[in-house]
């Protein structure tokens, strides 16, 4: 135990090799490190290449504002584009109202019990459910026993939104969570009343963190094909549909629809949907993130 | 588009309300203290009151009408000739109901073209009844509401109860859910274990519901081959490619990458996350299966299939990459930073630091992300409905083609055929197993991860 | 003391981006004696602790100029690997970090990663000799496999001090040791650290002067950034020979 008056053991060549060895060590580490998220990359960045290499061709009007063909020269997304937006309306319009009040119910106002303990659990595990359970769902529930309109935007959007709602809360209530006490007993102690509190003082300052969990739900949800798949969204459908009942498409079921086609045209189609798609996403997902940087607040 | 304008007038009457409300509740205003809530209160209460009940009636009503659209079709003379296969039935009708809303599109089916008329009158006639209900309802709660202003009537108390009652009800749509999605799986599933035994279904071998006709029934409807494929796919080859993968990105970005480097990686990581699904297996289609295709006859493999399992888990691993990745840059970011500098202060490397201390105490909530990832993987279902092939059977080659439950799900309840068949039931009962084991990893997952922070909070 | 000083700094500044936290700071420590550091919150002492082993290294933002050398050999210098200067130069934190580990994997981890014991038998006996360094030996010695976290605050710094000191370093730097402790804990490792002191250089940086007095035989007053005084514990604390340090030490502002 007397190795600390001589600072030998460390220039041993034993000591100095053992060292080279575990430094070699750190370096490999590192390099797999950087492997790994280079690797991940570099498929992102192939398969963005090849969508763009197959699909930039073919992305002309025509095909912007034409409707689903069996002529892949004259097939277009415009009719598939109207039908997710139709589909994203009803989904917007339910959960995120929904999902916010469920936020502020859980965050604020919920007594710790046994039932809310019920929708803690319900809603986190809502929130990882596989998709197309809730496909089979709007199956069973809107389709079969409410006799709504197969394959319509009213039907999608229900589903999706009943599938969107988890995520809404999720964020939302973490958005209510980062708002400090301090400000709540800020406004109660003037005299304003839990509800009033919550909605002039809270809900304001959380706003920015719920809308940026709203996008990204809705993001998800625009690119979901497959609980539209149960309720019949895979009908062809030549014209662009008028209104929320009307058979309509998606734009990631048309992908899929078209992807299934045997002509090399569509190849072609299909890779130009999925840059299109792709376009919306990275909008939303690049306003998401804005919104998060511009008025994110560090309490 | 009747719906909207009748919702537009709904929400145009609540707010005549909140104005006439909040005028006349002013007009009792004699000073200081006279009034029990400030008129804007009033005016809540009035909207309220005008919007709630008119807004349920417009649900209701909208739950109903397709059905009561549908009977008074079937009523129709011309519905007779009506084909009885579902498909065939539901398509003529969906194309009578576009032709109805656009009159003059050219008709595919003549039937369609002759119901589109009685469904085009039943339509108006039952949206215009409607219309009327749901305003009825909006002038009944608007008058009860105007009759309540006075000035000591507790207005603001009322609106935040009325306000609590609608938290509540979207925190229940919560359980709402769950319970919808348990009740119609277990009820599908139930009928379908009436003529298939539960323990065929979950030990059988054999998986052929095209050939599941007459008496022989359960020997057909085995679902072990799926179950194989599942976790074949999405808990064994995604793994192998997302953990090793997605746990090394974390601990490049949270432990080496400089903080611009990350400020970077982080995003483009995510972007992989936001990919559609169904381009992902697109690509795995077009692309990745193919390359594995000429490997495997490169290897020496007679006539291998397109469809092949390793090319749907590898691409499924790929999209699940940035799920580990950010559960365990969590889980790592959790750990106590006095942990790392107590390793790094006694000599040790970053690497030793991240191997020794780091990873042995962020293990429980890295595991439980694991998990998550692994219920995610065997519930998608684009990527194996585009890349993994419809073959059931259980084997090891990667190579071969093999399908999994959601493949199956999709495969039952979009082809052609009745509602109520053994063969549409089983998807729900497929359905129903999924449900049951995502459910049981989640939870598990979410308890392992909600105590793990708990530790060092 | 006739044998050269262990530790030298010279014209020591650091960095944190554009705010210097350390103004030129040159000290002498010495071996087999306790060096305390003392100074009101905010001055610096611990942030020149941490650069004598360059934990400093680990903010991203922090800069060390001026020479500090152990042994004569430059720590700053290229050819100076920081993973066996870290071994050279143990260090204590404030909170007791044990890791989440058994109590005995924790005083094993440092001879383990740098290979100081050949087989079972001699980690053994490495971790039993830290153990009773640290006074804990007694304490643990039926559970060695119990969860480090499972002690007692007290029990788990001296768990961290076996742990420093199962490597054999040459210098301990502890920063403020005692501060989440109580005082029985306390007094019980002030009490190892007088016993550790013949064998090591030792520095502990307080915001106790009673602590610094009891244990110190060298007391540096920090403040500001500065290295105000240096000098033999009794002469600073009974006959200071800066204003400042008496203000301190009188109980005038910190």
């Amino acid at each position: 135990m007397t190795r600390g008056s001589n600072p030998g053991p460390w220039q041993s060549p034993e000591m100095t090799r053992r060292l080279a060895r575990r430094h070699a060590a750190e370096k490999r580490f590192r390099l797999f490190g950087m492997g790994a998220i280079g690797l991940s990359l570099a498929f992102l960045a192939l398969l963005l290449v090849i969508m763009l290499k197959n699909g930039l061709g073919g992305l002309d009007w025509s095909f912007l504002s034409g409707s689903d063909s069996t002529d892949p020269s004259l097939a277009g997304v415009w009719g598939a584009t109207k039908g997710s937006f139709l589909t994203m309306v009803v989904t917007l319009a339910l959960s995120f109202p929904m999902g916010v009040l469920a936020a502020i119910y859980l965050e604020e106002f919920a007594p710790r019990n046994r039932w809310v303990d019920w929708i803690e659990v319900s809603i986190n595990n809502l929130a990882a459910v596989p998709s197309i359970i809730f496909g089979l769902l709007g199956l069973a529930v809107f389709i079969n026993t409410f006799h709504l309109p197969r394959s319509s935007p009213v039907v999608g959007g229900l589903t999706l939104a009943l599938m969107t709602m988890p995520v809404i809360v999720i964020s939302g209530r973490n958005a209510i969570k980062a708002v400090p006490p301090s400000i709540r007993d800020a406004a109660l102690a003037i005299g304003a009343s839990r509800v009033q509190t919550v909605f002039h003082h809270v809900l304001p300052l959380a706003l920015p963190g719920i809308l940026t969990g709203t996008i990204i739900g809705m993001a998800r949800a625009l690119g979901e094909t497959a609980p539209l798949l149960m309720i019949g969204m895979r009908a062809f459908v030549a014209s662009p549909p008028q209104g929320f009942t009307d058979p309509s498409s998606v734009l990631p079921m048309q992908i899929f629809l078209w992807s299934d086609e045997i002509d090399r045209a569509f190849v072609v189609n299909t890779s130009a949907a999925i840059i299109v798609l792709l376009v919306f996403l990275l909008a939303m997902n690049g306003l998401a993130i804005y919104l998060r940087n511009k008025f994110e607040v560090r309490w | 588009m009747i719906g909207f304008i009748v919702l537009a007038a709904v929400l145009g009457l609540g707010l005549v309300g909140w104005f006439s409300a909040r005028t006349r509740a002013r007009l009792l205003y004699t000073g200081r203290g006279s009034l029990h809530s400030t008129p804007g209160y009033h005016g809540w209460h009035m909207a309220l009151w005008i919007v709630i009940p008119a807004l349920l009636a417009f649900a209701t009503w909208s739950s109903i009408e397709p059905g009561l659209i549908e009977t008074s079709v079937m009523s129709d003379p011309a519905a007779a000739a009506l084909p009885a296969g579902d498909m065939e039935r539901e398509s003529i009708l969906a194309e009578a109901h576009v032709i109805a809303a656009n009159p003059g599109t050219a008709a595919f089916n003549p039937l369609s073209a002759q119901l589109a008329e009685p469904m085009r009158a039943a339509q108006s006639r039952f949206d215009l009844i409607g219309a009327a209900l749901v305003v009825l309802f909006a002038f009944a709660g608007g008058g009860y509401g105007f009759t309540r202003i006075r000035a000591g009537f507790p207005a603001r108390t009322r609106v935040e109860r009325g306000v609590m009652l609608l938290l509540l009800a979207a925190s229940l749509m919560a359980i709402l859910t769950t319970f919808g999605i348990i009740a119609s799986l277990v009820f599908e599933a139930g009928m379908f274990f009436r003529d298939v035994s539960p323990l065929d279904f979950l030990t059988g071998l054999h998986w052929a519901p095209a050939n599941a006709v007459g008496d022989d029934l359960s020997s057909n409807f085995g679902a072990v081959p799926l179950f194989w494929g599942t976790i074949y796919i999405g808990a064994i080859i995604a793994m192998l490619v997302a953990i090793p993968l997605g746990l090394m990105s974390a601990i490049y970005l949270t432990q080496y990458a400089s903080p611009r480097l990350r400020r970077w990686l982080k995003p483009a990581l995510e972007i992989l996350a936001g990919v559609p699904t169904v381009v992902y297996g697109y690509f795995a289609a077009l692309t990745v299966a193919p390359l594995i295709r000429d490997f495997a006859a490169a290897m020496g493999a007679e006539n291998p299939s397109t469809e092949s399992a390793l090319a749907a888990g590898l691409v499924m691993g790929v999209m699940i990459i940035p799920f580990v990745s950010s559960m365990a840059d969590d889980s790592i970011a959790a750990v106590p930073q006095a942990m790392r500098d107590g390793s790094l202060a006694m000599g040790a490397t970053k690497s030793e630091t991240i191997k020794r201390v780091l990873l042995p105490a962020a293990l429980p909530g890295i595991v439980a992300g694991v998990m998550l990832a692994i219920s995610r993987a065997i519930g998608e279902t684009m990527i194996v409905v585009m890349a993994a092939g419809a073959a059931a059977r259980l084997s090891l080659n990667p190579f071969e083609s093999m399908t999994t439950v959601t493949y199956q799900i999709v495969q039952l309840l979009t082809g052609d055929q009745e509602f109520n068949s053994p063969k549409t039931l089983s998807a729900f009962a497929l359905g129903l197993v999924l449900f049951i084991v995502t459910l049981i990893l989640n939870i598990i997952a979410l308890r392992v991860v909600k105590r793990f922070r708990e530790a060092y909070d | 003391m006739s044998e050269t000083p262990k530790l030298t700094a010279r014209n020591v500044d650091v960095w944190y981006g554009p705010k210097k936290a350390i103004d030129n700071v040159s000290i002498d420590i010495d071996n087999g004696l306790v060096t305390a550091f003392i100074g009101p919150s905010g001055c610096g002492k611990s942030t020149f602790l941490r650069s004598l082993n360059r934990m400093n290294d680990t903010i991203a933002d922090a800069r060390v100029t001026g020479e500090i050398k152990l042994d004569g050999e430059d720590i700053y210098a290229g050819t100076m690997d920081v993973v066996a200067l870290r071994a050279r130069v143990g260090m204590v934190f404030q909170k007791p970090n044990p890791f989440p580990k058994s109590i005995f994997e924790n005083v094993a981890y440092g001879p383990r990663i740098h290979g100081l014991a050949q087989g079972k038998g001699e980690m053994d006996l490495i971790v039993e000799k830290a153990l009773i360094r640290a006074g804990l030996w007694d304490e643990v010695k039926d559970r060695l496999t119990d969860a480090g976290t499972a002690l007692s605050g007290g029990q788990q710094q001296r768990l961290c001090i076996a742990r420093a000191i199962a490597v054999s370093p040459e210098v301990i730097l502890m920063d403020e040791p005692c501060s989440a402790l109580d005082p029985i804990a306390t007094a019980k490792i002030e009490e190892l650290i007088d016993e550790l002191k013949d064998n090591y250089a030792i520095v502990i940086v307080t915001h106790s002067m009673q602590q610094a007095a009891r244990v110190s035989q060298r007391t540096a007053f920090f403040h500001l950034g500065s290295m105000v005084e240096y000098g033999e514990t009794s002469q600073v604390f009974t006959n200071p020979r800066e204003e400042r340090t008496k203000d301190y030490i009188t109980g005038r502002y910190g």
